[in-house]
């Protein structure tokens, strides 16, 4: 009954947050692709173009790169401001605060099915037709929605108490895209780094994801596993913090 | 006895005075001792910062006691707030729709009662327009509408008593008290005698978070008008 009322209101608030969104520039829904397709381009121009990363496949690579990237980052730093942006409201009415960072991951999750049909027809029109392997991304993107929900969650939980944070974690995530294979291949990183490299998530995914839609490679089961049981982790951690916080998000200054 | 509602056993609540690390703690409530029973129309009355507001979001279970002891029966809790949760950029409807479910409503309710929000609200066609496009008055209708829809066990009322322009304040004023008088459990904090006189039956006395008076309304008014602040606090 208490769990039916939740998601009804948070299918509802993602609705609403999408639908917002929306109203609230001239060209509306089209900025859900034209914002990561003009990120993508910068990206293009910068290292395909000016300084031309010597690598087959560059493009391919770096468009599914972003588009998996673009998403984690985005869940990450809208959950992350979640709570701490719906404070008001958690003061006047008995809620679980989970529900604000939850929505902000669905928005930017359907979203994201926009732009990863849009990469796929780009990929298919440049050669790299749909295979068996596509099958595989349920998986990778389950297993990335978690990942990002759990390091969304963490990041709400700590905000309202420590406010300071939303200064960094941009850094951290931008820190995090460097470190992730998103822009340039680990193979051009020195051989010591690569092996503390893979032990990201994010790599890992990005790298699963890149062997599906370009090459049509399985991913590796077996890191793909770990990172499932880490994102578990994290989703549990991050749900645990909040619910232990709330006691205390209730009584912030306001 | 079986009628309580909530009962309240030396209940304190402490707040952080800063957002810094080892900031001094301040107890909004020292120490609140009453028990609401069913069908009472409860008054709070204290001076400012008496910790009256912080009550009522205690009752409301948003904040849990940091010493003392809550006792409560299954029973819903609705602090009345208007707007809850509203989004500039949508419409009337979608916003009576959300606000309807951050104050615990099922979707399903609160659709039913569409109709009867906006005939309460008289908006008419602004009803499917962005609330951006509201006037405050507009706002306050139909916040107030959606308040309204929920009918908890227990309504916790602060202050708002009234909305929006002289014409919806007697109308909203007047479906508020045909709530109260309607049988619901209410809590009622003011600063305003004549309001409590005419809505409590009993009131309950706060003076900086202690508990001083609870009883008939009339004799507690009484003995709360006859200390000042001053020996009240000690």
């Amino acid at each position: 009954m208490m769990r039916l009322h939740y998601l009804e209101l948070i299918f509802f608030a993602t609705y609403a947050e999408l639908r917002a969104e929306r109203s609230r520039s001239y060209l509306g829904l089209i900025w859900w692709i034209l914002e990561p397709a003009m990120n993508m381009a910068v990206f293009y121009l910068v290292f395909g173009v000016i300084m031309r990363i010597p690598q087959p496949d560059y493009v391919p690579f770096l468009l599914v790169g972003l588009t998996l990237w673009q998403w984690f980052k985005s869940c990450v730093s809208h959950s992350g401001h979640a709570i701490w942006n719906q404070l008001g409201l958690i003061r006047q009415v008995k809620i679980s605060p989970q529900v604000f960072p939850a929505v902000q991951v669905l928005a930017d999750t359907i979203k994201f099915i926009f732009i990863l049909f849009l990469l796929m027809i780009i990929l298919w029109c440049s050669g790299y037709k749909p295979n068996i392997t596509y099958f595989a991304l349920i998986p990778v993107l389950i297993i990335e929605f978690v990942f990002a929900t759990g390091a969304g969650y963490i990041f709400a939980a700590v905000l309202p108490l420590a406010p300071d944070l939303r200064f960094i974690i941009e850094q951290v995530l931008t820190v995090l895209m460097w470190l992730s294979g998103v822009v340039v291949a680990f193979d051009n990183m020195p051989e010591a780094m690569r092996f503390w490299l893979a032990l990201n998530p994010v790599a890992q995914l990005v790298m699963a994801g890149r062997g599906i839609l370009i090459y049509g490679q399985w991913p590796d089961w077996i890191a793909l596993g770990r990172v499932g049981l880490v994102s578990l982790a994290l989703f549990a951690l991050g749900s645990f913090m909040i619910s232990r916080l709330t006691p205390r998000y209730v009584k912030l200054p306001a | 006895m079986s009628d309580a509602l909530i009962t309240l056993e030396n209940v304190g609540v402490a707040f952080n005075a800063q957002l810094r690390m080892g900031s001094p703690k301040f107890w909004a409530l020292e120490d609140v001792s009453f028990t609401l029973r069913r069908g009472q129309r409860l008054g709070v009355v204290g001076r400012n910062g008496a910790g009256k507001s912080t009550l009522l979001r205690t009752l409301a279970g948003i904040i849990t006691p940091d010493r003392g002891r809550i006792t409560r029966s299954r029973v819903s809790c609705q602090l009345l707030s208007l707007s809850l949760g509203f989004m500039q950029h949508l419409s009337g409807r979608d916003n009576a729709i959300l606000s309807g479910l951050m104050l615990g409503l099922r979707r399903r309710e609160i659709i039913s009662r569409l109709p009867k929000i906006l005939e309460f609200s008289e908006l008419g066609d602004f009803f499917n327009q962005p609330i951006s496009s509201y006037s405050t008055g507009m706002l306050m209708r139909l916040g107030f509408s959606v308040a309204m829809q929920v009918e908890p066990d227990v309504l916790l009322i602060d202050e708002v008593l009234a909305v929006g322009d002289s014409e919806f304040q007697e109308k909203s004023s007047a479906a508020l008290r045909e709530r109260i008088h309607g049988g619901t459990t209410v809590v009622f904090v003011s600063h305003g005698d004549a309001q409590v006189k005419q809505i409590c039956d009993r009131v309950l006395w706060i003076e900086h978070g202690r508990s001083m008076m609870e009883g008939a309304a009339d004799d507690v008014l009484r003995a709360y008008h006859a200390t000042p602040s001053a020996v009240a606090a000690q």
